[in-house]
């Protein structure tokens, strides 16, 4: 059982100790796909932090009554019942930025981030340490995903957020918006940031 | 409707559409794994087993119970729990009949329900209206190709620790990312193999 | 037993209570998921058919402007959108939904001609299963306005009225600009298309002209 941290101690390690995407490269999957473009990765991004936080605050509001024979069952019920709530509201005030996101909020579900740290923290912790390893963690892989989409759209577009920065010459490196560019983008973040920042990487092994 | 034969969609989601290297789902385990070729190909084989038949399973629900029943919006929660309750009885199987596979595989089939290609697929058969026949198509080939794709960067990580003296800090999730970029560039040239009308 | 009873008990109040709060939200959003869906529709009309609507009008003024500038009727049980200026007599054009298999999933659309169908006014895509970034942007202005003011009149000894070709290369005035990087999404829209206007226009036309 982990000694209680104070509340920004939490913020912090989930922002850049613990960083989920840096440390293991994991839960990228469902927003990967959408970091072509800035603005459909903020509205994921959102999206991620909203059912992060809220299914990390109910399970540890829930944790001293729920069995744990069934604690899986439970959480996953809970973290579908947000992604759909999210996924509701973005039909319902985004319509565009929802069709452009297809299937992939509904694959926030499967994002290993979330159901992780209802596991490993939210669970045997109160509400409100809870709430904050969950925000501090989804900021921190948003800022990830935001690094990346901000390499992606203005080499592979020439804009951002739609705007065009890129002088008028400029012609777009189209392997960007395509799968292989996300891949090579967060390989080499993730190889630039493990050699001169080991600490991010290798911190507690245990966990 | 959608035109396309079954058996054109089962190539297609194999190589030209592969759901790892074009659709990005399925990379958790995929960095987790794909060390070894072995375990590889056993992870693969139960993907491939899970991801047909929920495929099917899924379109059987969806168009059969929560169509006719206008809750669709339900279709995230009923899914998951469709899947989670098959891998579980995928689980029991191969620790009845197969314990040595079910050693060799661990913690890594409860993480199968996990696995976003799963979902993923079923999702993506529903958005773009597969028929039963389709849908089982894209099922099994989208297992195949991520099956493919696991061991084929799990064949080059193994090569490429043994021999080569890698630089600082690539070691890991860098270098796997970046063989998988590679892969993908590669995979897109089969992109002119498929005609789809 | 105890144990197992209350799990059950536990999970069955946990699912009632998310379902419920999911069921909530929906219904409360589902009026505006409908009419965001319909305005679209109503947009696409008024945009292919080149009478202009701000981005910010709200639903209502959508809904105005298009009951006094389009009439929507059937022919050959499809529906057509018959714009008009705003005299109200003066037809300036025809609007009618075209569709087909795009390269992951089903594109539909809108294609407008002009009141003699001779030239295409424009086209509008609204529903698809491509990939973002890459056949998505097929929705995109630049894509779209490649077909405003388009012959209709296949040119002798060639099929099709319009190409795709690769971005630039483009010579004659039917060879429009593919999307880069989105190969089956371009093969697939050109595909469709051009057998969607050669069936307005030897299957539709005939008859509207007959009701004229």
């Amino acid at each position: 059982m982990a000694k209680a941290l104070k509340g920004s101690q939490i913020f912090v390690r989930g922002l850049w100790d613990d960083n989920p995407v840096l440390r293991q490269v994991l839960g990228i999957c469902s927003t990967l796909a959408v970091t072509n473009l800035l603005v459909n990765t903020l509205v994921m991004n959102a999206g991620l932090i909203f059912t992060v936080t809220m299914s990390c605050l109910t399970v540890s509001l829930l944790r001293k009554y729920t069995p744990m024979r069934i604690r899986m069952m439970a959480q996953t019920l809970i973290i579908a019942s947000y992604v759909i709530i999210v996924d509701i509201c973005i039909a319902a005030y985004l319509p565009d930025i929802s069709e452009a996101l297809g299937p992939y909020v509904g694959l926030i579900i499967t994002n290993c981030i979330v159901m992780g740290r209802c596991e490993a923290f939210a669970r045997n912790n109160p509400p409100w340490p809870s709430f904050l390893d969950g925000l501090a963690m989804s900021l921190g892989y948003s800022a990830v995903l935001l690094t990346i989409a901000l390499i992606r759209e203005p080499l592979g577009f020439g804009t951002v957020l739609g705007f065009r920065i890129m002088p008028a010459g400029f012609t777009p490196w189209t392997i960007m918006i395509m799968a292989p560019g996300a891949f090579f983008t967060l390989g080499l973040l993730a190889w630039f940031l493990k050699a001169y920042f080991p600490q991010v990487t290798e911190a507690n092994k245990e966990r | 409707m959608v035109q396309v034969d079954a058996g054109t969609l089962f190539f297609a989601a194999i190589f030209t559409n592969n759901i790892l290297l074009t659709n990005f789902l399925g990379l958790c385990p995929f960095l987790a794994i794909s060390r070894e070729v072995r375990s590889g190909l056993g992870l693969g084989a139960a993907v491939v087993f899970v991801m047909t038949c929920t495929a099917v399973l899924n379109y059987l629900v969806y168009y059969y119970i929560l169509v006719p029943l206008n809750l669709v919006h339900f279709r995230f929660i009923l899914f998951i729990v469709i899947i989670a309750a098959f891998v579980q009885l995928v689980e029991m199987t191969i620790e009845r009949y197969f314990p040595a596979l079910y050693y060799v595989l661990g913690i890594f089939l409860p993480l199968i329900t996990v696995n976003c290609a799963i979902l993923g697929a079923s999702l993506f058969l529903i958005i773009r209206e597969y028929t039963l026949l389709q849908s089982l198509a894209y099922g099994a080939g989208s297992g195949i190709g991520w099956m493919i794709a696991i061991i084929a960067v799990g064949a080059i990580r193994e090569k490429v620790q043994k021999s080569a003296k890698l630089p600082r800090g690539l070691e890991g999730p860098a270098l796997t990312l970046i063989i998988t970029g590679v892969m993908a560039l590669a995979f897109i040239a089969f992109s002119g193999m498929i005609q789809i009308q | 037993m105890k144990k197992r009873l209350f799990s059950i008990f536990y999970m069955f109040l946990l699912t009632l209570f998310f379902t419920s709060l999911v069921s909530a939200v929906k219904l409360y959003n589902e009026d505006r998921i409908a009419m965001n869906q319909e305005v679209k529709l109503l947009r696409i009309v008024l945009h292919v058919l080149g009478i202009a609507v701000q981005e910010s009008a709200s639903p209502q003024t959508v809904s105005q402007v298009f009951s006094e500038r389009v009439k929507q009727i059937e022919v050959k049980q499809r529906p057509l959108y018959i714009g008009y200026a705003e005299n109200g007599e003066t037809i300036t054009g025809y609007a009618f939904p075209v569709g087909g298999q795009g390269f992951w999933g089903p594109i539909s659309g809108l294609a407008a001609v002009d009141p003699s169908a001779t030239r295409l006014l424009g086209v509008a895509f609204f529903k698809h299963s491509e990939t973002p970034g890459l056949g998505a942007r097929i929705t995109e202005a630049w894509f779209t306005k490649q077909f405003e003011g388009l012959s209709l009149d296949p040119i002798a000894g060639e099929q099709k009225i319009f190409y795709l070709k690769a971005a630039g290369t483009g010579q004659a005035a039917n060879e429009l600009d593919a999307v880069t990087g989105a190969t089956g999404t371009s093969r697939a829209v050109e595909a469709f298309l051009n057998r969607e206007l050669d069936h307005f226009l030897k299957g539709i036309w005939p008859e509207v002209k007959k009701k004229r």
